[in-house]
C-alpha cells in the first residue's frame, strides 16, 4: 500500500489527539484503509485488486468549527498536509490522501437550524445531504438541491465541489444558493462571511472557497437559501425525433422565462436504455419536464411549456420512471468486476456549440479504441445554454491497463469539449483527474488561483496538489 | 418491445467479435450473476449512507455500510488481517436493515458482514463484551446471566407469551399488563419459568452455533406444550422464532406473532381517551422492517379516539433504530448507542411529549437518554384504555 509519511506527522498526530481528544482521532490500519479513496471511478478497478490509492497517517473527526481550528493549527506549525472529507462520493480524487498526513472527516458536525422567518438555513458541513433536504421537507421548506449523491454526499462537499442538482433549472446551483460561510484557513483563522440578503462590500469573498475542493480551507458551516415546500409539481414528458429539436425547445422556454426545475433531454442511446418500455420513443429523442412551486406560477410555467414544446406529449409515465430510478446507481457495482470501465463525464456549453460539443465529444470516445459505447443526456439548462452529461462504458484493449484506456477516453472528450467552446465541468469538479485540464481551460487565471492559494495556505497544508494546486 | 438490454447489444455490434465481450453479453442474458455481493455493496458510494443511524450518528466512512463491505473484501482479499481492530467496525452495525430499503440489490449490509462475524468467532476473535455474552447465553440462557420467576398464577393457559430477556431483568411490570392486557382480548396466556432468549444475540453477533442451541432448546420445550399459538413482546424474538428458526431448518409448531400483530387480530372494543392527548411514535427496526409490519404501530394507536398520533420524520420502513439493535453497539459503544438514542429523541420531541413504542429494547433506549419525555411500550398505554 502506499503510504507517505510526512515529516513530524507523527508529533501532529499526539499533539491533536492531546488537544481535540483522542476519541476523535484514528491511526488504526481498518480507519486508513477506509479513507484511502473517494468514488474516483478508476480506483474502484484498483480495490477490486486490492489496491489503495494512497494511504493517510491519520484520520480526525472534529466536533466543532474550534476542533477544526485546532488541527488545522497544529498540522500548519507541523507542515503536516490535510485533506478534507465530506461523503466521499465524489468522482475525481479530490479527497485521496497522496501525501500522506491526515484526512479531516467532517461529519460530525451537522447541526441544524432553521430561520423560517427569513427562509434561511443554518447549518454545519458534515451534515449529510438527504438527512439536510427530508427534515427540511417534514418542516415544509425544500433547499431544491437534489444531486443523485444526495444519500452519500454532504453540504460541505457540495459547496467544496460547488456542485449542483438535479432541480437546478429551478433552484440553481449551490453557489447560488448560499447566503454566508464560515470557513477555517491557516494557520487557524476562522472567517465568517455573514448572510445577507445581498451585499455590496467589495468582491464577495466567500464565492473563493465554493468549489476549492479543500485547498484553501475547511468550510466548517453554511447560511442557505430555502423555500416553501412545492404547493404543486407537475410531470410532462415528450418525444421529440432530434436533440437539436429538443435543446430549441427548452432554450425558447427559458427564453419566455419559465423555470422548469427538471428538464432532462436523453439521446438516442439514452432514450432506448431509459424508456425501452415506449415504442413509440425507440429510436428517438426523451425529454422529461418537472414543473413544481406555487400553483399559480406552475400553471403558467405548464401553459409555456406545452406551447413552446416541439415533439409528441408522453405524459407523466416516463417522468415517473425517472423520479423512481434516479437515485439507482449501480453500474459500477454490475459492470467494473466484469473488467468493464464505466463512467460519466459533464461539460456545459452555450447554444450557439451545443451540438458541435455533443457530437465531437461523442464522435472523440467512441474513437478510443476499446469503447464500446458513448452516450449523453442534457441535465441542466440555462437562459444561455446546457450541460451535457455523457457515460461510455469500454473494455481496454490489450496491452493497456484500465488506466491508461480511462485517461485516453477522458483526454479525448476534454479535448473535444474545450475545441467546442466549452467548459470541462459543470459540476462534479477538479480533483486530482482533471487537474491537468483546468490549467488548460483556465489559463492565466490559474495563475491567480495558484496566487491565492498561496497566500492563503503558505506552506501547503491544504489537500496539497488537488486541482493541480 | 425493445428489451432492457438492446440498446447495449445494438451498441456493441459494430465493435467487432462477440466473443471479446463475452462477459457483457453472458452477464446481460443473466448466464452469470456478476461480482459476489460483499463485492458490489463495496462498489457502491454508500447511497444508504442516509438511512443507516450508525452512519448518520458515527459519521465515519470505516462504519458506512459501503464502508463495512469495503473492509470485509479488504480482509477478504488479504489487503488487511481479519484480526479484532479490522473487525470491530463490523460490530457497528444494528442490523436494522434500513440499508436494504434503499439499495437496488436490496442487500442487508448485516447479512453480508456476518459471515465474516462468524469467522471471527470461530477464531476466537471475539471482543470480551461480546465473549460475556455468549458465556451468559451458554451459563443460563439468558443475556443478562439470571432468570427471574414468573408469577405463579401464570401457570397455563392456551397462549404461550414469551416476554424475552429485556422485560424479564428491566420491566417485569410490562410482562405483567401485557398478560393483563391478553386476557381482556380473550386469551389465556401463560409464561414460562426458565424461558430462554430467542437465540437473536448469538445470532446477531456471529455465533451461529450458539443461535442454533438456543433455537433448538426453546423449540424443543415450546412444541412440547401443546399450545397452537405464541405471542412476543419484543419484535425481534417474533422474528427470531417466526423467520429464522426456519432459514436454519428448526420447526416450531405454534404460530408465533409479536403481540401488535395480535391486537390487530382481536382489539374490537372502542378505544377512548377521556382526555385529548397528543403523542407520537416510533417504529421499532424489527417489527417495521424486518417483520414487514410497517404502518401496525401507528394504525393501533390511531384506533383510540381522542389521542391524536403526530408522525415523526423517519417511520414504517424508514424508521430510525434506536442505536440499542443488533446487540452489538451499546455493549462495545455504549456512547454511540446512546447517541444515536438521543437523535432519535431529539427527532420525536419535536412531534410529541408521549413516545409510543412496541419494543423494551427500544423503550430502554430511549428513556436512557431522556429524562423530560414519556416513552411508553403499547401495553402500558393501551393499559389505561382497555
Amino acid at each position: 500500500m502506499r503510504k507517505k509519511s510526512p515529516e513530524n506527522v507523527d508529533d501532529a498526530i499526539t499533539e491533536i489527539s492531546a488537544i481535540i481528544g483522542e476519541d476523535k482521532v484514528s491511526v488504526k490500519e481498518v480507519d486508513l484503509v477506509s479513507y484511502s479513496h473517494d468514488y474516483w471511478l478508476i480506483t474502484l478497478h484498483w480495490l477490486l485488486k486490492g489496491e489503495v490509492p494512497a494511504l493517510p497517517n491519520a484520520v480526525v473527526w472534529p466536533e466543532t468549527s474550534d476542533d477544526v481550528r485546532k488541527v488545522i493549527k497544529v498540522c500548519y506549525e507541523h507542515k503536516v498536509p490535510l485533506y478534507p472529507y465530506g461523503g466521499g462520493s465524489g468522482v475525481l480524487g479530490g479527497t485521496i490522501p497522496e501525501s500522506g498526513g491526515i484526512v479531516i472527516d467532517l461529519k460530525r458536525m451537522r447541526r441544524l437550524q432553521i430561520d423560517e422567518e427569513n427562509l434561511i438555513l443554518e447549518a454545519e458541513t458534515g451534515v449529510n445531504g438527504y438527512y439536510l433536504e427530508n427534515y427540511l421537507n417534514k418542516k415544509g421548506y425544500t433547499m431544491g438541491h437534489i444531486p443523485q449523491s444526495l444519500y452519500p454526499s454532504t453540504l460541505g462537499g457540495w459547496i467544496g465541489t460547488k456542485a449542483t442538482g438535479q432541480f437546478s433549472t429551478k433552484y440553481s446551483g449551490i453557489e447560488d444558493m448560499i447566503l454566508g460561510l464560515e470557513v477555517v484557513i491557516p494557520p487557524s483563522t476562522l472567517l465568517q462571511f455573514k448572510p445577507f440578503p445581498r451585499s455590496a462590500t467589495g468582491p464577495d469573498l466567500k464565492k473563493i472557497f465554493i468549489g476549492s475542493e479543500g485547498t484553501l480551507g475547511i468550510i466548517t458551516k453554511a447560511w442557505l437559501k430555502i423555500w416553501p415546500y412545492p404547493e404543486k409539481r407537475v410531470l410532462l414528458s415528450y418525444v421529440s425525433d432530434t436533440l437539436e429539436d429538443a435543446l430549441d425547445s427548452v432554450k425558447r422556454i427559458l427564453w419566455r422565462g419559465a423555470r422548469p426545475a427538471v428538464v432532462r433531454i436523453y439521446d438516442i442511446i439514452e432514450t432506448k436504455r431509459h424508456f425501452y418500455t415506449i415504442d413509440e420513443a425507440y429510436g428517438k429523442i426523451v425529454t422529461v419536464i418537472i414543473i413544481e412551486g406555487d400553483s399559480d406560477i406552475v400553471n403558467v410555467e405548464q401553459r409555456i411549456v406545452e406551447s413552446e414544446f416541439k415533439g409528441k406529449k408522453l405524459g407523466e409515465g416516463p417522468v415517473e420512471h425517472w423520479l423512481q430510478t434516479r437515485f439507482i446507481v449501480k453500474e459500477a457495482s454490475e459492470f467494473a468486476p466484469l473488467g468493464v470501465v464505466f463512467d460519466t463525464i459533464e461539460v456545459a456549453v452555450d447554444w450557439t456549440n451545443s451540438m458541435e460539443l455533443y457530437n465531437r465529444v461523442v464522435r472523440a470516445m467512441n474513437s478510443v479504441k476499446g469503447t464500446l459505447f458513448t452516450s449523453a443526456h442534457a441535465s441542466h439548462f440555462y437562459p444561455q445554454g446546457v450541460c451535457f452529461y455523457f457515460t461510455f462504458a469500454g473494455v481496454p484493449p490489450r496491452g493497456k491497463t484500465a488506466y491508461e484506456y480511462y485517461k485516453e477516453v477522458w483526454d479525448s472528450a476534454m479535448k473535444a469539449t474545450i475545441e467546442s467552446k466549452g467548459t470541462i465541468s459543470h459540476h462534479h469538479g477538479i480533483g486530482r483527474h482533471r487537474a491537468l485540464w483546468l490549467k488548460e481551460e483556465l489559463g492565466d487565471a490559474f495563475k491567480l488561483l495558484e496566487a491565492i492559494k498561496q497566500v492563503l495556505d503558505e506552506k501547503d497544508i491544504m489537500n496539497p496538489n488537488n486541482m493541480g494546486l | 418491445m425493445p428489451g432492457k438490454w438492446d440498446w447495449l447489444m445494438e451498441s456493441l455490434k459494430d465493435k467487432g467479435l462477440r466473443t471479446k465481450y463475452s462477459l457483457i453479453f453472458k452477464f446481460i442474458g443473466k448466464k452469470i450473476s456478476g461480482a459476489d455481493d460483499i463485492t458490489k455493496c463495496a462498489l457502491c458510494p454508500n447511497m444508504c449512507r442516509h438511512a443507516c443511524p450508525v452512519s448518520i450518528v458515527d459519521g465515519k466512512e470505516t462504519t458506512s455500510p459501503a464502508g463495512k463491505a469495503r473492509i470485509a473484501l479488504f480482509i477478504n482479499k488479504k489487503v488487511i488481517d481479519l484480526n479484532l481492530d479490522n473487525i470491530y467496525p463490523l460490530y457497528m452495525c444494528l442490523s436494522c436493515d434500513a440499508c436494504t430499503q434503499w439499495c437496488p440489490f436490496e442487500f442487508s449490509v448485516a447479512d453480508l458482514i456476518r459471515p465474516l462475524k462468524e469467522e471471527a468467532v470461530k477464531k476466537g476473535l471475539i471482543p470480551n463484551e461480546i465473549r460475556d455474552v455468549f458465556d451468559k447465553l451458554e451459563s443460563s440462557g439468558n443475556i443478562y446471566g439470571r432468570r427471574i420467576k414468573e408469577p405463579s398464577e401464570n401457570k397455563r393457559g392456551n397462549v404461550l407469551f414469551l416476554r424475552g430477556c429485556e422485560i424479564i431483568e428491566n420491566f417485569p411490570e410490562l410482562a405483567d399488563k401485557s398478560i393483563a392486557l391478553l386476557k381482556k382480548l380473550g386469551y389465556e396466556p401463560f409464561t414460562l419459568e426458565n424461558e430462554k432468549c430467542c437465540g437473536m444475540p448469538a445470532y446477531n453477533l456471529g455465533n451461529i452455533d450458539l443461535f442454533k442451541k438456543l433455537a433448538k432448546e426453546n423449540a424443543k420445550i415450546i412444541n412440547s406444550l401443546n399450545v397452537s399459538l405464541v405471542i412476543t413482546s419484543c419484535p425481534s424474538c417474533a422474528y427470531a422464532y417466526r423467520v429464522l428458526y426456519k432459514k436454519f431448518g428448526i420447526n416450531l409448531k405454534p404460530k408465533v406473532l409479536h403481540i401488535t400483530e395480535a391486537l390487530r387480530e382481536n382489539l374490537k372494543e372502542k378505544l377512548v381517551a377521556h382526555e385529548s392527548l397528543e403523542v407520537t411514535y416510533h417504529d421499532p427496526c424489527k417489527l417495521a422492517i424486518s417483520l414487514n409490519e410497517p404502518d401496525l404501530l401507528r394504525s393501533i394507536l390511531e384506533k383510540i379516539e381522542g389521542v391524536s398520533v403526530k408522525a415523526p420524520r423517519r417511520h414504517g420502513k424508514n424508521t430510525f433504530c434506536c442505536g440499542y439493535g443488533g446487540s452489538a453497539i451499546s455493549r462495545l459503544n455504549p456512547k454511540l448507542a446512546n447517541e444515536i438514542a438521543k437523535e432519535r429523541i431529539s427527532e420525536l420531541k419535536e412531534e410529541a411529549n408521549v413516545i409510543i413504542t412496541a419494543c423494551p429494547t427500544c423503550k430502554k433506549a430511549l428513556s436512557k437518554v431522556n429524562s423530560d419525555i414519556t416513552v411508553l411500550d403499547i401495553i402500558e398505554f393501551l393499559n389505561q384504555f382497555i
